[in-house]
């Protein structure tokens, strides 16, 4: 029999946790290091003692089923009660369903593409502390793909728009714009995409890029994705730690470090902040009920929040804010306003609706734009007013050139004048490539043998790679039907809706033995 | 008697997604379903990786093994996240249970000598073998070719992580509660002769580049290992009077049998494939056969040194094992 150990150290729980966790790792002596981490050293980043990484969060597997276990099991009983009850018709208004429609083709097959990568960290990443940390992530990015379309599923039984959300991501030209930035991250190396996901896109921008719609739900009726937001606040401040950590610790392995970071930031930031349009519009124009101006936004979750806060943190580190972010401080009172008057005029185009802004919405974008929208932009909805009393809502029919990196529309104008379309133009190879800012034009510089590779969704229609050269041709490409794109009043959507209320009113509930 | 309960009723114009409508017919589809197929981006990728620039950012070529349609293969558990998590919830618990009642009862230091050096000598180092095969699945998890695929493997390498830290809270309770017997299981897997075979299997698996070899070479090595570990050696513990050694082995392989539902179920679909089953068939035969020579290899010094402890007739039962693997491949394959 053995004897009972004597007086036994117990564990503390970060002891504990480091036992169960990286002192799984061992040094391989059979095979080189080199050759079962070949992918750690060609960016240049140097760290020499992995063991520093501070666990941004300590869970264990058994700990972190149960609690997933329990938190889905809440979300699900939500989803089926709102989808029973037909909750969808009490939404604010049917157009409400173009932020989610947004939502599902551009935001959650990214989702899954972080899946897919935080799987690679989890392999290629030298330190155990970290590659656990992914592990989690990766799993945690399964589950945001799979809730979110579970989520969307049942408006997808009754509403246009988002029925080929997977084939149009892959091919559609408004959304190549966040395909090409988690692309762009996905082909990077492991440590420049932890700064770009796990820090830029996670933690810096998400404020702005992920909880915008989890808000527009909550003031639009929708409660089934503003439970899945809530639901996935615990993970995402699992995400937040880790690239906060991810920033910390390659800033303090090596001084040589920090230059290469700081670029990655300043790439990062203005990659990300472009894919931003997309919201910005979404909140100042789609919601019906709205929460915040972009603007509003803006100040508070970046100017406030990051510039205020993170980034003195950082400046220890002799980190800097992000390069041309004056630019996007000078965008805030614009941007929204000129993404949406585009995707206005090429909704026929898109798996969603726009329509012209009421008057009601119209004196909401004044008061909150009072230096921009009474003297630029209220005149084009004037003049569009008169088109639509004139029989004729206004759509462009020729096809936009497109920004060679961030893939928008080149709509954006010079920092300093709001009516000159900004273009930037740079050589590469004798070839003339076309960028839609300051910032833009400063990515593809860095690695123009990266961005020349890009599928620009207008070239490929002009090259005849998109089911044909007419208009329905490349729509039927897109697999985009009857009532998912276009102008809103009068459409599929509007009229269901109005027909589904009508029956409502007229119905009742009664029990019977 | 039931009362009727009046609800609205609004037929819906559509009962699922484009892709699995042309998949699956015009008929409601599971969350599985909704969740899994074809989720993979497919085309149109705009860069190349700056560190595999001869790839697509999801490319099949990752493999030998292919699938004319990735999506022949479905995982028979139907696993998404959500009935993953509360499935190894369920599993975590009875680990717990089991640690529990060990502890109150003191019954690991009640364990026979023998017994006690298999489970300190040789099972506590597996958690090493378990971190090892984490890493391998999570290859295969950003590798592998279609969702219904690498979802299984993600999930997989998410258990693995599990099993090794299951193994280490045995260590722990076998150490009384200290981490020094996982110390000198560390050690062990580092130094010990009879288990630097399988630590060089783990390390030259590392460097498997083809995501459906490295699955393959896995699977067979599991095979043995989960064989000899926690189905010989738990009927041996029993008659050894060990009973505690195998309570801990049922969850291990309660959950092996588990995983390799998948598993086979890819095997199947790899060489049920019209256009590339022969091709697969060839692969399977020769991958399994290499594997299971180098496994074999790696394992009988653990199995000696098992029936140096306790005379279980281990080394027996590992190629009685190997030999049900090569008649389940070659039924298979042939």
């Amino acid at each position: 029999m053995t004897i009972a150990p004597k007086a036994p150290r117990k564990l503390t729980m970060k002891q504990r946790y480091e036992a169960l966790t990286r002192d799984l790792d061992w040094e391989p002596s059979y095979v080189e290091t080199s050759e079962v981490f070949p992918y750690t050293e060609f960016e240049g980043i140097k760290i020499h003692d992995w063991s520093k990484w501070e666990d941004p969060f300590r869970l264990t597997v058994d700990a972190y089923t149960k609690y997933q276990a329990e938190k889905d099991k809440r979300l699900y009983a939500v989803l089926d009660g709102f989808a029973q009850s037909q909750g969808h018709l009490s939404l604010t208004e049917a157009s409400y369903l173009n932020a989610m429609k947004l939502f599902l083709q551009g935001v959650t097959p990214l989702e899954y593409q972080a899946h897919r990568n935080f799987a690679y960290l989890a392999r290629h990443l030298n330190g155990p502390g970290p590659r656990f940390a992914a592990l989690c992530q990766s799993i945690d990015e399964m589950r945001h793909t799979q809730t979110e379309i579970h989520t969307l599923s049942n408006y997808n039984k009754y509403y246009g728009g988002f029925h080929n959300y997977l084939e149009q991501h892959d091919r559609v030209w408004y959304l190549s714009v966040p395909k090409s930035f988690f692309d762009d991250a996905l082909t990077a190396g492991p440590f420049e995409f932890l700064i770009a996901i796990g820090f830029s896109f996670e933690y810096l921008l998400t404020n702005l890029l992920f909880v915008p719609f989890m808000s527009g739900a909550s003031f639009n009726g929708d409660l089934p994705t503003m439970t899945f937001g809530f639901s996935a606040q615990s993970d995402e401040s699992r995400h937040m730690t880790l690239g906060l950590e991810a920033i910390k610790f390659l800033l303090e392995q090596d001084e040589a470090n920090v230059p290469i970071v700081q670029a990655w930031i300043d790439k990062w930031f203005w990659r990300g902040y472009r894919v931003t349009a997309l919201v910005a519009q979404m909140l100042d124009y789609m919601l019906p009920r709205k929460v915040m101006s972009w603007k509003e936004a803006f100040e508070l979750y970046f100017e406030e929040q990051m510039l205020g806060g993170l980034f003195q943190d950082l400046a220890f580190y002799g980190i800097t804010p992000p390069k041309h972010v004056e630019h996007a401080i000078a965008e805030k009172e614009v941007l929204s306003h000129q993404v949406y008057w585009t995707l206005y005029q090429f909704s026929h185009a898109a798996a969603f609706t726009t329509t012209f802004p009421d008057a009601e919405a119209q004196s909401w974008l004044s008061d909150n734009y009072p230096g921009t929208f009474d003297k630029l932009y209220k005149p084009l909805w004037d003049k569009e007013a008169r088109n639509l009393e004139a029989g004729g809502r206004h759509f462009v029919r020729g096809l936009p050139q497109l920004c060679q990196v961030c893939q928008i529309p080149m709509l954006f104008t010079e920092p300093d004048d709001p009516t000159t379309i900004c273009q930037r133009h740079s050589e590469y190879r004798g070839e003339k490539f076309q960028t839609c800012s300051d910032g833009c034009q400063w990515i593809f510089e860095r690695e123009p043998e990266k961005y020349v590779q890009a599928w620009l969704p207008v070239h490929q229609i002009y090259q005849g790679n998109c089911g044909g050269p007419t208009v329905p041709d490349v729509l039927a490409w897109y697999g985009i039907q009857e009532g998912d794109g276009g102008e809103y009043k009068g459409s599929l959507d509007a009229a269901h809706w109005a027909r589904w209320h009508d029956a409502a009113d007229h119905s009742h509930i009664g029990s019977e033995a | 008697m039931q009362y009727e309960l009046r609800t609205q009723v609004i037929d819906p114009p559509r009962k699922t997604f484009d892709h699995l409508v042309k998949r699956y017919g015009d008929r409601p589809a599971s969350r599985y379903e909704e969740g899994t197929i074809d989720i993979q981006a497919k085309e149109n990728f705009h860069y190349r990786p700056l560190w595999d620039p001869e790839h697509e950012i999801y490319d099949e070529a990752f493999s030998a093994f292919r699938l004319t349609d990735p999506y022949s293969f479905t995982d028979p558990r139907q696993y998404y996240y959500a009935p993953y998590v509360t499935s190894r919830a369920a599993m975590a618990d009875a680990v717990a249970a089991t640690l529990d009642y060990l502890d109150s009862r003191d019954l690991l230091s009640r364990l026979p000598d023998a017994w006690s050096s298999v489970m300190g000598e040789l099972l506590v180092p597996l958690r090493h073998y378990e971190s090892g095969a984490q890493m391998v699945s999570c290859d295969i998890a950003r590798f592998g070719f279609g969702t219904t695929i690498t979802q299984c493997a993600a999930y997989a390498a998410f258990d693995r992580i599990g099993n090794a830290q299951a193994l280490s809270r045995v260590g722990i309770a076998l150490g009384g509660g200290t981490a020094e017997l996982l110390g000198d299981a560390k050690t062990r897997w580092v130094e010990d002769a009879s288990l630097q075979g399988l630590r060089r299997l783990v390390e030259e698996l590392f460097l498997e580049k083809d995501w459906g070899k490295a699955l393959v070479r896995l699977d067979v090595a599991d095979r043995l290992v989960y064989s000899l570990f926690f189905a010989h050696l738990d009927d041996a513990a029993i008659d050894g009077g060990a009973g505690s050694y195998s309570l801990v082995a049922q969850h291990l392989s309660s959950w092996f049998a588990d995983h390799r539902k998948w598993v086979d179920a890819l095997y199947k679909a790899w060489v049920a494939d019209p256009e590339t089953g022969a091709a697969n068939k060839g692969l399977l035969a020769s991958s399994t056969a290499e594997a299971l020579d180098a496994a074999l290899e790696a394992l009988r010094p653990v199995a000696a040194r098992v029936d140096e402890l306790v005379g279980a007739g281990a080394g027996a039962s590992l190629e009685s094992t190997a030999t049900t693997i090569r008649e389940t491949v070659a039924a298979l394959t042939d």
